[in-house]
């Protein structure tokens, strides 16, 4: 009944496997990360977060938008 | 922006930043200077003087220890603890927690180089600490860790900024390979046996020795360089998209390429096969970093001309880009049977540890200085002078390698017209004086940048300091006057 | 799933970064212990006695393996200069390992018998004085100090622990007998440990010193064992290659 999962103890179906899984995953990655406008505009409004702690006259708050919300962590 | 109001250095933590800095410097100083005297050993070996804990053989881990963990480790916990704090805008959780992981730290690398010194070591490279110091840093690692991740759960800020997340990884997967590399059975106060033997000890060793470059050398420094290059420019970070990518891959392939340490070994091959591949394909997400940092400044390149920081933090990633090619190219197996043994490998370590490493630090160190003494730094002139001495320091050190390395590596295999080998090994020594000598003068050329740079600092803590009790005095004519 | 999810969840973030930090590790670590190919199966290979161990220790003491490496690679250049290939078998019982990563001085995988104890000797004390563009330290304390030996039991229970064959037991005893011969297994007896060692020491002399038992004796006992375990005549050419 199990049988099946012998097909994966030998190093030739396995080595494949593995490298398509990865790969797959890497592809899908960069897929998603690289498509749809909004979210390439979403993913690159993250990028001040390093300028968020700065007195507001800095020059980059114009562009963005700021977070003032106590966060507690989603979990 | 709620806490715009409040000035940062009141906001945060900065005490435990400064003081990891301090020795950083400290550590970072002296382990530099050994590494030059272990270097002037192997030009001219009167300097072992007969003494047995000033032989190469002891002194070398003390080289290693000091730098890496002395002085790397040290500006990481500065760094780590600042960029959590700017990064997440909430200050540093557990001060005391915070507080014992400096003396553990500091301690324990201290502790660490003179048991070396006195000929306790486990005989692991860059693991060479004995078991009890290896539990004690395990505990510190672990406060850090807490440290770290509370302060993150503190945030006011919904994300984690990616820099954080380099250092999560790098706080873990140490942690992951400190463990199980040090597994021994000791006997004895300062002695025991790795758990493992043979080919599994080295897999073992080498998995933890490429990582230790992996996430303590790289991601980690990875991790400053997406804070501190993008602060510095005024501008963000090229690509958030890229870093995205490219910190997934480096921490999923760095794991897998340890084995190229051990190529033509008695290592399985479908090891040393599976590693190589892995650091080829390692160059993509390495370069994707460098690629990020480097473009950071498109646009405003003009910014190396007149800021002497840029200018650390820039070349920094050049010399990452470039012994990030040389790696790969290094783990093919052609390259590998001629490079391995040979000094090319030191060469290559140090383009990554002094030039990327060192200099990357020394570039986010004088970008902290003002922002944790609030003052001017004291002399730019002299970060030039330190920028140029690093410079022809690195240079003078890899190219001499690269010639004792691949001297040595061509020598050691070439055959005469009998089949007979045409060199005994003893004349490749001889051959090496030369570049042995070179190699020591761009390390002292290295050290003395890194002691113009310690003279800047205590020159711009002194101006802080005086600036300081001026204006308390003034505060405190006016309070008299009232 | 978006990676904002991953990207606001500290918990999940560290949960996924260990999931992506272990794979490597594993496939390449774990299957090292199982796959029996791993180690050639060859005859000779046996534990250091005691005073070869204790030679070893100081071995790891002084960090030779930082100028030397003990393995040497299947090319015609090595071969010519240092012997036939290493195998894994002739390090099963390292603990830990000295492969070394780097050769400022030549391998020594296979250095033993290649000279004579006193060759050894005379070279450790003052390198130079037999090769005179030698840049290795000079060792003169392994002479002045005498070897501390009580401890050697307690060292051989620690190594036993980690897995390799020293008897405590007669079962075990019997086991080496058979396997190693009555000399060696006295040897690898930790009953007789200190015995052990002083037989050896006192037969062998190797410090040329026959009235004491100085570091000298141990580190070249050590020396002239390596890569001597393995008698190659006795297996064809092709036969390790099998086992790559």
């Amino acid at each position: 009944m199990l049988d099946w999962l012998l097909w994966f103890t030998h190093m030739e179906n396995s080595k494949p496997l593995a490298l398509v899984l990865f790969f797959g995953a890497f592809c899908g990655i960069v897929i998603y990360v690289f498509t749809g406008k909004k979210r390439a505009k979403r993913l690159e409004s993250y990028k001040y977060i390093p300028f968020d702690d700065e007195p507001p006259s800095d020059h980059l708050r114009s562009e963005q938008r700021s977070h003032s919300r106590k966060v507690i962590d989603n979990e | 922006m709620a806490q715009s109001a409040v000035l940062p250095a009141d906001q945060y933590n900065f005490d435990i930043v400064r003081r990891f800095m301090i020795v950083a410097m400290v550590y970072g100083v002296l382990g530099m200077t050994v590494g030059v005297y272990i270097a002037c050993e192997l030009a001219w070996p009167f300097l072992n003087f007969d003494i047995p804990a000033l032989t190469f053989g002891r002194l070398r881990p003390v080289h290693t220890s000091l730098v890496i963990f002395g002085f790397g480790g040290s500006a990481l916990f500065a760094t780590a603890y600042y960029i959590v704090q700017r990064t997440c805008q909430a200050r540093l959780a557990f001060p005391w927690l915070a507080e014992f992981t400096f003396w553990g730290w500091t301690g324990g690398v201290a502790l660490g180089v003179i048991t070396y010194m006195a000929g306790f070591s486990q005989g692991r490279e860059y693991a060479e600490f004995e078991w009890p110091l290896d539990i004690a840093i395990t505990l510190v690692w672990v406060c850090y860790i807490v440290v770290y991740v509370e302060t993150v759960r503190r945030r006011s800020q919904p994300h984690i900024y990616v820099a954080n997340w380099f250092f999560m990884s790098f706080l873990l997967a140490v942690a992951l390979l400190h463990i199980f590399n040090n597994l021994a059975v000791p006997t004895g106060l300062l002695k025991s046996y790795s758990l493992f033997a043979g080919v599994q000890d080295a897999m073992t060793q080498w998995w933890y020795g490429h990582n230790a470059v992996g996430f303590f050398l790289t991601a980690a420094f990875l991790g400053m360089m997406y804070y501190f290059v993008p602060k510095q420019a005024g501008r963000p970070v090229y690509s958030y998209r890229l870093s995205i990518i490219h910190f997934w891959a480096l921490i999923f392939l760095y794991m897998w390429a340890g084995g190229h340490h051990l190529h033509w070994t008695s290592l399985p091959d479908w090891v040393s096969t599976l590693a190589a591949t892995f650091s080829i394909l390692l160059l993509m997400p390495s370069w994707g970093g460098m690629i990020n940092g480097i473009m950071t400044l498109s646009g405003a390149w003009d910014k190396l001309r007149s800021d002497p920081i840029m200018l650390f933090l820039i070349t920094s990633l050049s010399f990452y880009g470039m012994s990030t090619f040389e790696g790969p190219l290094m783990s093919l197996k052609s390259v590998n049977a001629l490079s391995h043994y040979t000094d090319w490998t030191i060469g290559h370590v140090h383009s990554g540890a002094l030039g990327w490493v060192a200099l990357v630090s020394f570039g986010s160190f004088y970008h902290l200085m003002p922002r944790l003494y609030q003052t001017k730094l004291y002399s730019q002139t002299l970060i030039y002078v330190h920028f140029w001495l690093a410079t022809i320091g690195i240079v003078l050190y890899i190219t001499s390698m690269w010639v004792a390395g691949i001297g040595q590596g061509l020598m050691l295999r070439s055959f005469d017209d009998y089949g007979n080998l045409a060199y005994t090994f003893i004349e490749t020594v001889e051959f090496m004086h030369t570049p042995y000598v070179w190699r020591a003068l761009g390390g002292a050329f290295f050290v003395a940048g890194a002691l113009v740079m310690a003279y800047n600092m205590v020159m711009t803590a002194r101006t802080s300091r005086r600036e300081q009790a001026a204006l308390e005095a003034k505060l405190a004519a006016k309070l008299a006057k009232a | 799933m978006r990676h904002e999810h991953i990207e606001t969840n500290s918990a999940l973030m560290l949960l996924l970064i260990m999931v992506v930090i272990s794979i490597g590790g594993l496939v390449e670590i774990v299957p090292l212990f199982y796959i029996n190919e791993t180690i050639e199966k060859v005859d000779g290979v046996r534990p250091y006695t005691p005073l070869e161990s204790r030679g070893r220790d100081i071995y790891v003491r002084e960090g030779c393996y930082l100028c030397h490496s003990q393995q040497i690679r299947p090319f015609r250049d090595e071969w010519l200069r240092y012997g036939h290939y290493s195998l894994a078998a002739e390090s099963q019982y390292d603990h830990p390992f000295q492969w070394g990563s780097k050769r400022t001085g030549p391998d020594l995988a296979r250095v033993g018998g290649k000279y004579s104890n006193q060759w050894q000797v005379q070279h450790l004390k003052n390198p130079q004085s037999v090769v005179p563009q030698s840049i290795m330290p000079r060792y003169p304390w392994l002479l002045e100090n005498d070897l501390d030996y009580a401890d050697a039991d307690t060292r051989m229970r620690a190594l036993r622990v980690t897995g390799v064959p020293y008897s405590l037991t007669q079962i075990e005893y019997d086991a080496n007998l058979k396997k190693y011969g009555k000399e060696i297994a006295d040897q690898l007896d930790i009953n007789q440990a200190q015995n052990s060692l002083l037989k050896q020491a006192r037969e062998k002399n190797f410090d040329g010193l026959p009235e004491r038992i100085t570091e000298m004796e141990a580190l070249v006992a050590y020396l002239q064992v390596l890569g001597t375990m393995v008698d190659f005549t006795k297996y064809d050419e092709g036969y390790f290659a099998q086992f790559r």
